[in-house]
């Protein structure tokens, strides 16, 4: 219960006043790759750790995530199809052995079909994402942002002393 | 302002993120890896498998597993393998690269056979393992083993037979549709030669050229005579090869109507043997009555081994191309994992040796220590370049077992795969078993077992021998319910006299058509002795199931017979009368032709004609 008002609190804050939007598109950007694909994987504790090092918003790489999941699965029989594609493709079966005799490599599951072609869905996805993310943030801001900054809800969440645990990872 | 790229202050706690994942790893590494053992094991195999206890020594980068139960697909109430100790020196190089490489495998307290707690439970599901399960079991029932029927003769005079059940009826209507669709044809292809209009247009030619004087006719008028005789003459010709056209395709037709009718006479064989078993006539067949008494556990035991040769096909599959195999199960779809298997690197799964000590507890003579070997068990038998071997033995002198052997290679080093496995028990106490339909339980005591099985180019060629010889045999009778009528007693009386055992029971063809053979000393036995007690009255019996199958089907069979003898004499006639009409009209024009060139007009070519 407390991750999920930390994590509401710190999709609220992130949307007003954490960064700028190109930190939040980018924190999004980034999120969206533990909601396409499937989580336990290797690569995904890289993508986490890069959320907490490099300075994007940590608010809007959770959102990312948390709007990604549903569209990971809903996606899940194109990226079967586009990873048994590329694992099948005669021209990158080198790549692949190489991969799948190289150590750790293989943690990553690549050699699984949803998981290399939810990766490289992602790959795809992550520009447009980000450019949508930060108009989108941006409009946000300009419009109703200021009103739900105003009101009570907000101001109620902010005050929230699990809040600042979170402020730690907010964009400077 | 400069904006920066990295969050250095979020190091500390990123650090504390990955510290407690590491610590978490270590506290539920574990149960989780027992757990993942259990669960993989279960869905490979296609029967439970559970580990009491699992110990990671990363250290020595071995695994110690303890209280290992692999529950009897065939059997549930029963392990096939028990353990007390299973220690896995694991390869650390191979799991950097996620591939379980085991260098050394040591089992101790190991234990066949034993009687499961609670039984297992039956795995279902989409697997592999428990479609082969599935597979395999439907493998058995194509196997048409008979029952010896031991009915008394008195309660078979009335033989209640429906006609409609009898396939010579059914195929004789069948032939009588046949029968007038090639009589149609037959007219239909009278009708499309068209001979009339051409012997009636030949005879109109002859007419006229007979009335006429060729002196009279001038050059002109021959020269236009003699091309109409070449012109009639080639419609002959296209005439008479239509005709022989229709002859063949006619011929075709009336020999499919006459192997009909010897499918007729095969239909009644089978009519008869279907009336016999009506009747539940006894067999004094020697092969039926070893079929019957031992076929079914025969079977029992080709099909444990056909099963593990199937997964071992599908688990160990030979060459180095990439191949999918289903993904792991979670919230996601699972999709397709693919390896990528390369020469000179580890397979993703390689037993290299496997040390095994096991006892057979209790006070029977097999019990004791036993030793055995597996060697080279691979994922990628062509990346690991030598079959599999396993090898178990036990000598004991003084026991009263002499040795127990069992050797098995498995092959798919190259496309041409071999599994064969064989084993031999001596002296062990042979399990019980009932005979098929009849109130008999067999208890052949201790004697000697062996089971010789292989199976080449993925079951393409199957071979089983499995024999039993004991020398201390027991016959018990169950008549729970019911006593045994005379034939049964008699049966009783020869079975129950004979202490000696010998079955051999042969698997020959392939897996997707295997023949059996079953034989043993029993049938000649019983065979000698039911044909002397009962031959005169079960001939008479077949003979009043000849006779009531004849007197069904002999007139639904005999009118189609003159039916197609029918339209194979008009058919025949019908061509032969065409043909002399035909001839008859061409030499007629060959006459004239004669006529009108015997004055040897010049510059006219007599027309080369071939009939």
């Amino acid at each position: 219960m407390l991750a999920l008002l930390k994590l509401i609190q710190s999709i609220i804050k992130t949307l007003h006043s954490d960064g700028t939007p190109g930190q939040v598109a980018a924190g999004i950007a980034i999120g969206s790759v533990l909601g396409l694909t499937p989580l336990m994987n290797l690569h995904n504790l890289v993508v986490f750790s890069l959320v907490v090092v490099l300075n994007v918003s940590f608010g809007g790489a959770m959102l990312g995530w948390a709007m990604f999941v549903p569209a990971g699965f809903l996606l899940d029989p194109v990226f079967h199809a586009v990873g048994v594609e590329l694992l099948q493709a005669p021209s990158l079966r080198p790549l692949w052995t190489t991969w799948t005799n190289t150590p750790l490599i293989p943690y990553t599951s690549f050699n699984n079909t949803v998981v290399l072609g939810s990766f490289v869905g992602w790959i795809v996805l992550a520009v447009p994402i980000f450019f949508a993310a930060r108009y989108g943030v941006a409009r946000y801001r300009a419009t109703v942002g200021e009103r739900v900054r105003r009101s009570r809800l907000y101001k109620a969440v902010t005050a929230s002393q699990a809040y600042n645990w979170y402020r730690m990872f907010r964009p400077s | 302002m400069r904006m920066k790229i990295f969050r250095w202050k979020a190091i500390g706690p990123l650090f504390l993120f990955l510290t407690i994942i590491a610590v978490l790893v270590v506290i539920f590494a574990e149960p989780v890896a027992r757990d993942t053992t259990e669960e993989a094991s279960t869905e490979l195999l296609g029967t439970q498998v559970d580990v009491a206890k699992l110990d990671l020594r990363p250290r020595q980068s071995s695994v110690d597993l303890r209280g290992l139960q692999i529950a009897d697909p065939f059997s549930l109430k029963r392990n096939l393998l028990e353990a007390d100790q299973i220690r896995l020196k694991l390869n650390p190089q191979a799991l950097a690269e996620k591939k379980l490489v085991i260098e050394r495998l040591s089992l101790n307290g190991m234990r066949f056979g034993t009687a499961r707690k609670t039984p297992a439970r039956p795995v279902s599901g989409d697997g592999f393992a428990p479609k082969t399960l599935q597979s395999v079991r439907q493998w058995t029932e194509q196997f048409d083993v008979p029952l010896l029927s031991l009915t008394p003769i008195d309660t078979i005079r009335q033989l209640a037979l429906d006609p409609t059940q009898l396939t010579t009826i059914r195929e004789a209507q069948a032939l009588v549709a046949r029968t007038d669709s090639t009589r149609k044809a037959l007219d239909q292809g009278f009708q499309q030669l068209a001979i009339r209009e051409t012997l009636d247009s030949a005879n109109g030619l002859v007419q006229r050229l007979s009335a006429s004087d060729p002196k009279k006719l001038g050059l002109d008028g021959t020269r236009k005579a003699i091309e109409s005789v070449r012109q009639t003459l080639r419609e002959l010709d296209a005439a008479k090869k239509r005709l022989e056209g229709l002859e063949r395709s006619t011929r075709t037709g009336v020999q499919l109507l006459s192997r009909g009718t010897q499918l007729l006479d095969r239909a009644r064989q089978k009519d008869f043997a279907f009336a016999k078993s009506l009747l539940k006539l006894p067999s004094f067949s020697a092969p039926d009555i070893g079929s019957a008494f031992f076929g079914k556990v025969s079977i029992e035991r080709f099909k444990e081994a056909l099963y593990w040769a199937e997964l071992a096909q599908k688990y160990m599959p030979p060459g180095l191309l990439p191949r999918p195999t289903p993904g792991p199960q979670r919230l996601r779809a699972a999709g397709h994992t693919v390896e990528f298997p390369k020469e000179n690197e580890f397979p993703r799964f390689l037993l290299e040796q496997g040390l095994l000590g096991f006892t057979i507890g209790g006070t029977s003579a097999v019990q004791g220590a036993y030793s055995a070997t597996v060697r080279g068990l691979t994922s990628t038998p062509t990346l690991y370049g030598r079959p599999t071997l396993i090898t178990a033995s036990r000598r004991a002198a003084a026991s009263g077992i002499a040795a127990i052997d069992v050797d098995a290679v498995i092959d798919h080093v190259g496309t041409r795969t071999r599994d064969s496995a064989s084993a031999r028990l001596r002296g062990i106490e042979l399990p019980s078993f009932a005979i098929p339909g009849l109130p008999f339980r067999v208890e052949p005591g201790r004697g000697s077992s062996s089971l010789d099985f292989s199976m080449k180019g993925g079951g393409a060629q199957l071979f089983g021998r499995w024999g039993v010889s004991s020398r201390r045999v027991n016959w018990a009778v169950d008549t729970t319910g019911r006593s045994m009528n005379d034939i049964e007693r008699l049966v009783w009386r020869v079975v129950s006299g004979l202490s000696d055992l010998e079955v051999v029971a042969e698997l020959s063809g392939s897996v997707s058509s295997p023949k059996l053979s079953v034989s043993s000393n029993l049938d000649k036995a019983i065979a000698q002795r039911l044909q002397a007690v009962m031959g005169e009255e079960v001939a008479k019996a077949e003979r009043l199931v000849r006779a009531k199958v004849d007197s069904l089907v002999s007139d639904k069979v005999e009118p189609v017979k003159r039916q197609i003898a029918a339209v194979q004499a008009e058919a025949s006639q019908r061509v032969q009368v065409e043909k002399q009409r035909l001839d008859q009209v061409e030499q007629q024009l060959q006459s004239e032709l004669k006529r009108l060139t015997g004055g040897l007009v010049p510059g006219i070519e007599l027309p080369e004609i071939k009939l």
